[in-house]
């Protein structure tokens, strides 16, 4: 009965899809569905126009969308993508031309070896800073592009390597079939946009790109999942080099300068890198632009070369007044006609789920030093499990430093951390800014949702079961980490336009989301009011009875006073005390460090 | 041995220019952080500028020009490369640094490199131009070349060794011991707090503009008759140049004259290399150095995780 019931599962899994996508239908979906069935149908009515060339097009704004999903969704700035439509062009013609491969395993061929070497040269670029990852993609585009010059051999010299016109299961490679064939390949590559920047991977990279120490700091992957968008830009881009080698009848090395991956570049950023539709965009602005300009022109190779300034004249004017792309500009300016009213944030809190086993930190003889600094010398922490232990001192005493070892983001040069209990589940938030304005507060808390669920980029793509299943979890988990907070009905509202009390919430609810048994906050009052205080007194004290275990950095010891159980006192990376409130403030050392005195 | 002085010698006469270029290539990437892809083709414009006014865009011989007419053509081209340079800096990528926005000024560097390229083009149909040269150089040694120990060396590669060297000097020299210098340091380490103390910040980035790709213009001009020009080389200097810059992680100035001396010995070396039977040749004397200096940076970003320079902050 299992192939009944492997039936039964399948059945239910379409519906559930069938449902969500449902839910998940507005009116911008409808639109896209309608402007790609029109796209359609073009070749079928009386228009006089060149399907090769708008094939062309087309293929080259599929590229485009997969640049878009590197610089957009991946934050990495690469001006290298022709280099990938080249690599996917030659691996296709050459598995065609050398091994007689059919079409259709040629395409895939080109495909995987562009996508192998674009995570190859992702894995590099998700460490990257953007300046460098455009330096080093710039050297990759002329790399393939002299390479395929100096070795004839592989790229067919000038006269490039001749293909014979491919059929697509049984069908002959046709301009019409190509035509369909790029409008189908755009509308993919844009669905696999639109699917990967809603899925929790999306949301942690677009956390990434505004504050990559943070997201990281809650356990999102960014290397990994930089890593993984740009191998699927490369392999869209390759497909299209692919199929495009196809419809020219030849794969020309001259067609793949670095001029190719200039102009892919400045189409994503004229159509709005972050939009998914700007990339393709962006190529109808250039398409239409260059034609336009034709239409004025002399026929001669001089005025070409005159209309080849204009244009690149005008792109140059373009990208200086149109501030973040067309696309979203189009967006910005139909949110501010709307207008936008900050939103009243309800305060009902929800109570935070129990800890399973509330877990105790011990650190042993922790010594970090930072070139002749010595940040820590020799610290002992005894953090007892669901309490708050607070650790306070002057500047530059070394607090901060220890919650970064305690956390694992920084390694000690000497000295252990001890967590009792198995599994790990510490987190760590950051100074009061480290907040994504840009993501609204679910998603904000989306990035600590549980490290690893659904941060898959396959998965993600293909929207399989298990990612979908995971999504949902995520979800979930961050919206119950905003209902802790008191953030449950702002889930929609971006962080920037929340009151600096709830900003500070809701860094804690990204952190919860993460399910910690261990949350270390570093000054989670700074620039706080009076009443903001007592409000984050009471978050504080709900988290510990529900077993979490908290270390609290902080400056404000009206805070301090109202919640922690003990404290450690740390000045110039030594402890010097160590206790209860009443035992630390009797404490000399401590006075004198805090107030400069008795002086003797 | 003999090779090895003709690789030296060719390598340090091409890398003195491609130092150059990298010399400005860094200053401005630690004073605005930004890293201004047209570079490259800004220098070529200087020397197609020259070219223009030393012997028009007709077929040339090597002596036609005189020494004045040749000295005019140099400061021409290098008033236009400083001038075209700074000018589409403060126009066009300016607006988009004083935003914050990257791949803004990313597009807009790529973009005024690619406008500069069409430029070019409209006037210069032929892909490449022999530049006239008034030092007789022809007359020394056999043609302009004379034999050491069985190598035939250019002898005019010396003289933009010679050249390339001192500008260099010049410019480490003027930001070292300069208040232009000093000032540009103090922008380097804080724009800011330069600014509140009075430091004129916008006047001492276009000077320190002008300086650079002035150089870097006059060293292109002077080697430009060693060989014939064409009309993407412009194009290729600036990648040779990002190549030097970024192997040095964009370090100081003058490390990055010396990786772009250290690139141009190494394409000589490669176009020169057999050792047992094993030979290289031309054909990998472009590709090869991008490739080693990308497996460098890869090796050094994945061991450091991004690394102290690299790293995003």
């Amino acid at each position: 009965m299992a192939g009944t019931a492997a039936l039964v599962q399948t059945r239910n899994a379409v519906v559930e899809a069938a449902h969500e996508a449902r839910v998940g239908w507005n009116r911008r979906a409808t639109a896209a569905v309608v402007v790609l069935a029109l796209a359609a149908l073009v070749p079928a009515l009386p228009l006089d126009v060149s399907l090769d060339g708008l094939a062309a097009d087309l293929y080259l704004g599929a590229a485009a969308v997969g640049l878009g999903m590197i610089v957009g969704l991946g934050g990495m700035p690469s001006l290298g993508h022709g280099a990938f439509v080249a690599i996917g062009a030659f691996g296709t013609a050459l598995l065609s031309d050398r091994l007689d491969w059919p079409t259709e395993a040629a395409l895939v061929g080109g495909v995987v070896v562009a996508a192998i070497a674009g995570a190859a040269v992702g894995t590099v670029a998700g460490f990257l800073r953007p300046a460098l990852v455009a330096v080093v993609s710039w050297l990759i585009a002329w790399l393939v592009f002299l390479g395929l010059a100096a070795f004839p051999s592989v790229s067919g010299g000038s006269q490039g390597l001749i293909l014979e016109e491919g059929t697509v299961v049984g069908l002959r490679l046709s301009a019409t079939l190509h035509y369909e064939l790029g409008v189908a390949l755009a509308a993919l590559a844009l669905l696999v946009f639109v699917v990967l920047s809603r899925s929790p991977a999306g949301v942690a990279l677009a956390a990434a790109r505004q504050n990559r120490a943070a997201a990281e700091g809650l356990g999102a992957p960014v290397a990994r999942l930089r890593a993984a968008v740009f191998a699927l830009g490369a392999g869209i881009g390759g497909l299209a080099g692919g199929l495009a080698v196809y419809l020219a009848g030849v794969a020309d090395a001259a067609a793949y300068g670095p001029l190719l991956s200039a102009k892919l570049f400045i189409a994503v950023v004229l159509g709005g890198a972050v939009a998914p539709a700007g990339g393709l965009v962006g190529v109808a602005v250039l398409a239409a632009l260059s034609r336009l300009v034709e239409l004025g022109g002399l026929d001669s190779v001089q005025a070409a070369r005159v209309e080849a300034l204009l244009v690149a004249v005008i792109v140059l004017a373009a990208l200086g007044t149109i501030e973040r792309g067309l696309l979203p500009s189009l967006t910005d300016w139909r949110r501010r006609r709307r207008g936008g009213e900050p939103r009243e944030v309800a305060a009902a809190r929800h109570e935070p789920p129990i800890v399973d086993a509330p877990a105790s930190v011990r650190g042993r003889g922790l010594t970090k030093r930072f070139g002749s600094v010595t940040a820590l010398e020799d610290v002992d922490l005894d953090i007892q499990a669901a309490t708050v232990h607070a650790l306070i001192g002057p500047n530059g005493s070394g607090k901060t430093t220890a919650l970064a070892v305690l956390a694992g983001a920084v390694a000690p040069d000497a000295g252990t951390v001890a967590m009792s209990g198995h599994e790990p589940g510490v987190v760590r938030t950051l100074q009061a800014t480290a907040v994504f304005p840009e993501l609204t507060a679910l998603e904000n808390a989306l990035v600590g949702a549980r490290p690893g669920l659904g941060h898959r980029v396959a998965r993600a793509v293909l929207a399989t079961p298990k990612a979908r299943a995971d999504a949902r979890a995520a979800r979930a988990g961050a919206q119950s980490a905003l209902d802790v907070v008191g953030l449950g009905a702002a889930a929609d509202v971006r962080a920037h336009e929340l009151p600096g009390s709830a900003q500070r919430r809701l860094m804690i609810a990204s952190a919860l989301a993460t399910r910690p048994r261990v949350l270390l906050l570093d000054e989670p009052t700074a620039g706080a009011g009076y009443s903001e205080v007592d409000l984050l007194a009471d978050l504080i004290r709900d988290l510990r009875s529900s077993g979490l275990t908290i270390v609290l950095v902080e400056h404000n010891l009206r805070l301090v006073r109202r919640v922690a159980d003990r404290i450690t006192v740390l000045e110039a990376g030594r402890v010097i005390a160590d206790g209860t409130i009443d035992e630390v403030v009797e404490n000399e050392a401590v006075l004198k460090a805090y107030l400069g005195g008795p002086r003797n | 041995m003999s090779l090895l002085l003709q690789v030296l010698v060719s390598g340090l006469a091409a890398g003195a220019v491609y130092g150059l270029v990298a010399i400005a290539l860094v200053l401005v990437y630690r004073l605005t952080g930004i890293v201004y892809f047209a570079f490259g083709d800004l220098v070529g414009l200087a020397v197609f500028a020259a070219l223009l006014v030393a012997a028009g865009t007709g077929p040339v011989t090597q002596t036609n020009v005189g020494p004045l007419r040749f000295l005019v053509a140099v400061a021409v081209g290098t008033i236009i490369c400083i001038g075209t340079s700074a000018a589409a800096y403060w126009l066009a990528v300016h607006p988009h640094v004083a935003r914050g926005s990257v791949v803004g000024w990313i597009a807009a560097t790529i973009a005024i490199a690619y406008a500069v390229r069409t430029s070019i083009d409209v006037f210069f149909t032929r892909p490449s131009y022999v530049f006239p040269d008034p030092l007789p150089f022809q007359d020394v040694g056999r043609g302009g070349f004379v034999s050491v120990g069985g190598a035939s060396i250019q002898v005019r590669a010396f003289f933009v060794i010679a050249v390339g060297s001192a500008l260099a000097v010049l410019a480490t020299v003027v930001l070292r011991r300069s208040k232009l210098g000093r000032g540009l340091r103090a922008i380097e380490s804080d724009v800011e707090g330069a600014a509140l103390s009075g430091i004129p910040v916008d006047g001492l980035i276009a000077a320190a503009f002008g300086l650079t790709g002035g150089l870097a213009a006059l060293a292109a001009v002077v080697a430009a008759p060693s060989a014939s020009f064409g009309v993407d080389a412009g194009s290729l200097l600036g990648v040779k140049a990002l190549l030097a810059a970024i192997a040095v992680g964009f370090s100081s100035p003058a490390a990055g004259f010396v990786a772009g001396l250290g690139v141009g010995v190494v394409e000589a070396g490669i176009a020169n290399f057999h050792v047992a039977g094993l030979q290289l040749g031309p054909a990998y004397h472009e590709v090869l150095p991008i490739a080693l200096v990308l497996v460098f940076v890869a090796v050094r970003a994945l061991a450091t995780q991004g690394g102290v320079t690299l790293r995003e902050t």
